[in-house]
């Protein structure tokens, strides 16, 4: 028997009842394609939070004011960090660059239009932190910085809501009405799960300690923003640093940090691994119609073999010999289940990658793995819900089935 | 003289059934004759006989339970049910009282079937299966399913398929059961024909003498003793004679 008498007989076998066939290959393709589906999702969510996480640069450290939790009262708004802490730290190694930063509230007035927005004080660093590109003008420098320079770049949208002409640089705006030159817009980044990043003014630290916010501690700030070397060891640099601010700020052995540093690399590596599970746990749910549907098949089998009786009884007569019948009643289940399987993939990439792009206009990524999964199900499913039928059929007695009404 | 061995050879063969209720039951006693090569026996007795058993242990779909039975010079009593498939195939061609023909499968499919099985190329298959339907004459029916034919003509199926893998045997168990007189009769003489023309080795169980009479040699079984075997005689009362002598 060949290969192709195989494949031939298990079709016709299959086909001799195409309801019952077409309901039990449509159990394999709703499991097959919601696994599909499923795998979609997950790795679409995954996706989505490493694209954002890498957008911020694995190699970031941000350190933020203020201990985590002290007395169970979360304190982290104590300005325990201060510009020279950031001109200490930039002294380590494997530091590139480096930025004080501290954000606040603003109110920005360009000729009759008024816009409510997020300022934030920084260096000149803070572009190769976050990648910022500027599109129109230039980022202030480090002379800025030193003369609390009332310089100001716009974030596209910022620029676009005060109505600024298409190249503002040059224009004149009002924080807490104060002057404020534009040097430059920033090139669009999108929104991200931190928030619109094209809805802000970024102006020199200094400009916004000493000038708008007139504070008694113009040194302090909230938030110090650095990007080490591509080589460098995060755990090493983010030990050194805490090393460094607990000398600093003079914590004894015992005493709490006063600061709070973040990894982005352990960030999105634990991101990495929930988003991981949460991917498991949404194709365990696909799965379960899965395992529904290769019951059906499992039944159909059965079935098929009680009414086969005679069947199987005529080609025992003939010369079938028991494994000829094994592998016949499993190419069966094989076949059945390598119908729903490649369906079930089809439909489950093809409603994936069209909802994904054409209604929620998001690239679903598209592995290889669904169809790995695909043929591995068929086969998998199809042995292991077709062995127990074939081998029944195969234990039948030929006079038995012979005489089988 | 001729070397051949016999076709079939059982040796003081018997076959006990357990039964279901408990205990068992023995429905063949040391069952002794040979058939040789291109005879026409026929297998005659009443129901319950014990006839369709010995079919079965003849076709190896049976074995026996004690003594011996050499098909073609191979004793086949200790086979494994794959080593009595394969003998199934390359022997022994079997022709049902009901057809049992693949019904979702054409005429010339059916025919294929036991060469399927034996590993023939399909050009070979389809070649042999169709000189085989021209023979019994169906040529013209080779697409056509089971159910689209009469009963004779399924039963010539069964016969075309009987033959194709080319047997040294057909075993024919009350093959003209579920056919009407005129028709049994064309099957019956179709038989004779192969034996005599071919010189196919033919065993046909029946219960009716009448049938039993194209046949050249009867075994008359009783109570699963044979009580006749011989040149078939004229009339039936000779065996009705020694079935009642076997009776006391």
């Amino acid at each position: 028997m060949t290969v192709s008498d195989i494949i031939k007989e298990s079709w016709l076998s299959i086909s001799g009842n195409k309801l019952r066939s077409f309901l039990t290959v449509l159990g394999i393709i709703i499991g097959v394609m919601a696994v599909v589906i499923m795998v979609a999702v997950g790795e679409t969510v995954q996706q989505s939070i490493t694209d954002q996480f890498s957008a911020l640069g694995t190699n970031t450290i941000v350190i933020r004011a203020g201990a985590a939790r002290r007395g169970g009262i979360r304190s982290g708004n104590r300005n325990t960090l201060t510009i020279t802490d950031a001109e200490q730290i930039r002294r380590l190694p494997d530091v590139m660059s480096i930025t004080p930063a501290q954000s606040g509230s603003a109110q920005v007035i360009y000729g009759n239009k008024n816009w409510a927005t997020m300022m934030l004080g920084t260096y000149p660093d803070y572009t190769t932190i976050q990648d910022i590109e500027v599109e129109n003008g230039t980022f202030f420098d480090m002379t800025a910085v030193k003369n609390a320079s009332t310089y100001a770049v716009l974030g596209p949208d910022t620029a676009r809501e005060l109505g600024l002409p298409e190249n503002p640089v040059g224009e004149i705006i009002r924080i807490q009405n104060m002057p404020f030159v534009v040097i430059g817009v920033m090139k669009a980044r999108g929104d991200s799960s931190f928030g619109s990043q094209d809805d802000m003014i970024i102006i020199p630290i200094t400009t916004l300690k000493k000038r708008l916010q007139g504070s008694p501690f113009p040194d302090s700030v909230t938030m110090i923003a650095l990007k080490i070397y591509q080589d460098a060891d995060n755990a090493v640099v983010t030990d050194q640093i805490s090393a460094l601010l607990r000398q600093r700020h003079r914590l004894k052995d015992g005493d709490e940090d006063d600061f709070q540093i973040t990894d982005m690399k352990q960030i999105m590596e634990t991101m990495d691994t929930v988003t991981g599970y949460l991917k498991l746990l949404l194709i365990a749910i696909a799965a379960v119609s899965l395992l529904v549907g290769s019951i059906g098949i499992m039944n159909m089998m059965l079935v098929s073999v009680v009414e086969r009786t005679r069947e199987i009884g005529v080609r025992k007569a003939v010369g079938a010999k028991e494994r000829v019948i094994i592998i016949q009643f499993l190419s069966e289940s094989v076949l059945i289940s390598f119908i729903g399987s490649m369906f079930g993939l089809l439909l489950g990439v093809g409603l994936s990658q069209g909802v994904g792009r054409f209604i929620l206009h998001y690239n679903v990524p598209f592995s290889a793995w669904p169809v790995l999964l695909s043929v591995s199900v068929a086969i998998v499913v199809g042995l292991s819900s077709g062995v127990m039928p074939a081998i029944k059929a195969a234990k039948l007695n030929p006079i038995d089935s012979l005489r089988y009404e | 003289m001729n070397s051949e061995p016999p076709i079939v050879s059982l040796q003081k063969v018997c076959k006990i059934f357990p039964l279901e209720i408990g205990g068992q039951q023995q429905v063949l006693f040391d069952i002794t004759f040979q058939i040789d090569s291109g005879d026409f026996v026929a297998i005659m007795g009443p129901s319950g006989s014990g006839k369709s058993t010995c079919m079965n242990i003849i076709g190896a779909l049976d074995s026996a339970t004690t003594g011996t039975y050499e098909l073609y010079g191979k004793d086949i009593t200790t086979m494994t049910p794959d080593e009595l498939a394969t003998v199934r195939n390359e022997y022994i061609g079997f022709v049902f009282q009901n057809f049992n023909l693949l019904p979702k499968r054409n005429i010339l499919d059916n025919v294929m079937l036991p060469l399927m099985y034996r590993g023939l190329s399909p050009d070979d298959r389809i070649r042999r299966a169709r000189e085989m339907l021209k023979l019994v004459g169906l040529e013209n029916f080779e697409s056509y399913l089971p159910t689209q034919l009469s009963g004779g003509m399924k039963q010539r199926v069964a016969i075309a398929r009987a033959l194709s893998g080319n047997p040294k045997l057909i075993l024919a168990d009350e093959p003209t059961g579920s056919l009407d007189s005129k028709m049994g009769n064309e099957i019956l003489r179709f038989f004779k024909k192969l034996n005599h023309d071919m010189g196919i080795t033919i065993i046909m169980i029946t219960h009716e003498f009448e049938i039993a009479q194209y046949g050249r040699r009867l075994i008359h079984i009783y109570d699963g003793h044979i009580t006749f075997d011989g040149p078939v005689p004229k009339n039936e009362n000779v065996l009705l004679k020694l079935d009642k002598e076997h009776s006391k």
